[in-house]
């Protein structure tokens, strides 16, 4: 009896065994991986570990734009206990009306959606706030906000990035593969409690590649600053400016008004005026400035020179039969230096005569109009420059005083570098550093003779000494420049109406110049809107505060000679170059009857004559200046070719003299 | 009074066989119930009571073989209690090593989003436009060209002259 139960007892042990060891076959080998997989999704939660963008620093190392980490707030409108209690709650810790809020909740709910976002990008306040609600119905998303802490500063070249943290202008949007960062990946193995164990799969996130850009902030600032008080004080409607470095290219400043905060998203159907970077998507007839285009190939292709008597025509000259006028009345004739330092139109035609229209497009072309400069930055401008079989009979001309051609601030920048350094187009570079690569400066490429940058340099000197850039002279360096100021052509009225772009083009000092500064003030109105008085001060103001920043040392007086000032700010006042509007130019017929007399008095004085260096190695002109006590500024190495003042010229006290050498 | 073996055995007695006689008591003619007497409990005529029951005369006599037995086994456990812990250590140091490392990742990253938010905050405190407006309500000027004298710049014969 005893064994027959003992035998049913282990008969049944060893079917419970049986039972136990084939449902564990089926869970460890038969199933295992559907059994695995089950439990990973209960036991694991995958993370994605968000990537930063990339900083934008400065070229001094301050942040010009940096992600930091924020929350947002989603719920699932499908599972929210009371649609009403959710948005009076919600509505109360995030600071949002309630009605607005459950209107979007129950669209949601309506439309069957198992996500919406309550708020993104909340304060930590906030988010702190949240934390403490014991609700299960509504979860808080890690996400990367992306901030502008010097506000508008550099607005136009960082541009900005929507709720996505996508690049939408500036160099945010051009090099955004650059800045976006490759988001990680993790597999976290957690308790009952959702508290992380051990990390089962890790993928880092890769941030995005940090850059430098070569815009130093305090000029930035002061470039800002000046160009917004300008357009404001001569009721203008918009400006921009450029702050270059002529040997690198490097941008230091590049400013644009109207301005915007890139902190502030883009509203719909808002109207983007103020987020268009003119000084690179805006071209504009330059006037005068672009004389410099023409004397340089003038210089470079025939046989001008500074001293070479124009006939000015007494203000009028007839091309094709149509009647192009100095805009100050005119005068007779005069050494082309002087006509380029009271911005004659008729000189300019004249020198644009001798040039034609091969040359005179061939090195247009070559100082980088009509072609994009190659920025980091979308909506580049190449402005326009019609090729010869497009030109009228009278497109010689206006090309020469700069209508007919449309340009960026940034050309003229450009443009005018190729003066400050010698002859050579540079490639402009706004990105230093990508992470920690230096981007190489890109190789120069020589377009014009450098006696012929040198000549250009110390016309451009007379602009600012005795023509109409005299507001533009720095206290303590010397430099040059050139105004311009041309109609804006009314395209609905199809004329040329009584506004203004105004246009000072410079760069300082004159010896191994250290930046050019490029300054265009658009739709001025009245003589008071010309270049001269409206971008000059601007370029006063903006290349001091840059030289002191780079640390330039000073190489002239402090104070400038006043009567010098106050006698040419009246002729500031009349430079301005178009094809329509004559004027009166009385005064500085004056003047050039007065200059030219105190010329001719100055070659008769007796004294002391500047020597001549040309032809000599430096060397021995550092050794016969020594022996004279004279002063010499070098510029360049070899042989001098060019000195300035001229051989035989009266040599005053405390004069210094300026010798290009070349090789 | 019964006893609690009086008892179970009382419970627990065989059943009768079909072909035993009678039992013995008499079945006792039922009496008619009082319709309004209470029913009573099961085993309610039975009572108990505690017997104290004095060992401490009781010596007990000492076993030499179950001693020995009870230190193997107690020897046994400990051994496989060892084992076992040995065993389950580095499990359980690699879980507690787990939350450790986890709990400093979430350090690290609320660190890196402090440090960021810090960064963000020093480059506000130190762009020029705030700085502009403060130094012109404490009205200073930009310094003049080689006015500002870098004690950490190439200068070295400066730098040098930089008080500790």
């Amino acid at each position: 009896m005893v064994d027959r139960r003992l035998t049913w007892l282990a008969a049944m042990v060893l079917v419970w065994a049986s039972a136990i060891f084939f449902k564990l076959v089926s869970l460890q080998i038969i199933h295992h991986r559907e059994y695995l997989g089950k439990a990973a999704a209960r036991q694991e939660i995958s993370l994605e570990i968000a990537a930063p963008r990339g900083t934008v620093f400065s070229r001094s190392g301050r942040r010009l734009a940096m992600s930091v980490s924020t929350d947002s707030v989603y719920v699932n409108p499908m599972k929210l206990p009371d649609i009403g209690m959710a948005a009076e709650l919600l509505g109360l810790a995030l600071g949002m009306d309630r009605e607005p809020l459950e209107a979007r909740i129950r669209e949601a709910y309506k439309g069957h959606r198992g996500f919406l976002w309550i708020k993104r990008k909340i304060s930590q306040d906030e988010a702190e706030r949240l934390r403490r609600v014991p609700l299960d119905w509504f979860f808080i998303a890690h996400e990367s906000q992306r901030h502008y802490p010097n506000g508008t500063l550099a607005a136009h070249v960082l541009g900005s990035v929507n709720s996505e943290e996508k690049g939408n202008a500036g160099i945010e949007m051009y090099l955004e593969p650059e800045l976006r960062g490759v988001p990680g990946k993790e597999r976290v193995l957690t308790d009952a409690r959702r508290h992380n164990i051990a990390s089962r799969l890790s993928i880092p996130a890769k941030p995005g590649t940090s850059l430098t850009l070569t815009i130093d902030e305090q000029i930035q600032f002061v470039a800002e600053r000046e160009l917004a008080e300008a357009v404001k004080s001569h009721n203008a409607v918009s400006g921009s400016l450029v702050v270059m470095d002529p040997v690198t290219g490097d941008i230091l400043a590049m400013a644009s008004y109207p301005t915007y905060d890139p902190n502030e998203p883009v509203t719909s159907g808002e109207y983007p005026k103020e987020r268009i970077n003119h000084a690179i998507s805006l071209p504009f007839e330059p006037g005068s400035v672009f004389k410099i285009m023409n004397y340089s190939a003038a210089f470079d292709t025939t046989n001008l020179t500074p001293e070479t008597p124009i006939n000015c025509g007494g203000g009028v000259i007839r091309v094709a039969g149509k009647t192009i006028h100095d805009s100050h009345g005119g005068t007779g004739v005069v050494p082309a230096k002087t006509a380029f330092g009271k911005s004659s139109n008729v000189g300019a035609v004249r020198v644009g005569e001798r040039v034609g229209n091969e040359n005179m497009y061939e090195y247009v072309h070559r100082f980088g109009f009509g072609q994009k400069a190659g920025l980091p930055l979308p909506a580049e401008n190449r402005g326009k420059l019609r090729p010869t079989s497009r030109w009228s009979k009278v497109s010689l001309a206006s090309i020469s005083i700069g209508q007919e051609v449309s340009v960026t601030t940034l050309q003229l920048a450009r443009a005018v570098s190729v003066i400050a350094n010698g002859g050579s187009l540079v490639t402009p570079r706004l990105v230093l550093k990508r992470g920690d690569q230096v981007t190489p400066v890109a190789p120069l490429v020589r377009i014009i003779k450098p006696e012929t940058a040198f000549t250009m340099r110390f016309m451009m000197e007379n602009v600012v000494l005795n023509g109409t850039g005299s507001k533009a002279r720095l206290e303590g360096w010397t430099g040059g420049g050139k105004t311009g100021s041309a109609q804006i052509f009314d395209v609905k009225a199809g004329h040329y109406s009584h506004s203004y772009n105004g246009s000072y083009v410079g760069f300082a000092p004159l010896t191994n110049p250290r930046i050019v500064v490029a300054v265009t003030v658009n739709g001025t109105h009245g003589e008071g809107g010309f270049g001269g008085a409206t971008s000059a001060p601007v370029f006063k103001k903006v290349a001091t505060e840059a030289l002191r920043v780079l640390d330039v040392p000073k190489d002239a007086p402090e104070v400038a000679n006043p009567t010098l000032i106050a006698k040419n700010a009246v002729v500031d006042d009349l430079a301005i170059s178009d094809l329509e509007a004559p004027g009166s130019n009385i005064l500085e017929e004056e003047e050039d009857a007065d200059q030219a007399a105190q010329r001719i008095a100055q070659a008769a004085l007796p004294g002391p004559k500047v020597p001549n260096f040309r032809g000599m190695t430096m060397r021995a002109v550092l050794a016969e200046a020594a022996s004279k006590g004279i002063t010499v500024l070098p510029d360049g190495s070899g042989i001098a070719k060019l000195q300035s003042p001229p051989p035989g010229a009266p040599l005053r006290q405390g004069e210094r003299i300026r010798v290009q050498f070349t090789r | 009074m019964a006893t609690l073996p009086a008892f179970f055995r009382r419970t627990e007695a065989p059943a009768r066989p079909v072909h035993a006689p009678e039992t013995t008591r008499a079945a006792k003619p039922r009496a008619d119930r009082d319709p309004y007497a209470l029913r009573a409990l099961p085993h309610e005529d039975i009572l108990l009571f505690c017997k104290k029951i004095d060992n401490t005369r009781l010596v007990r006599e000492p076993d030499v073989q179950a001693r020995g037995a009870c230190w193997s086994v107690i020897g046994v456990a400990g051994m496989v209690l060892l084992i076992v812990t040995s065993a389950s250590v580095p499990y359980v140091g690699s879980t507690l090593a787990g939350y450790k490392l986890e709990t400093l990742r979430t350090e690290e990253r609320r660190l890196i989003d402090e440090r960021r938010n810090l960064d963000l905050e020093e480059a506000e405190l130190l762009s020029p436009q705030r700085l502009d407006v403060i130094a012109k309500d404490k009205n200073l000027v930009p310094p003049a060209t080689g006015q500002v004298v870098r004690l950490d710049g190439k200068d070295s014969a400066v730098a040098m002259a930089k008080p500790e």
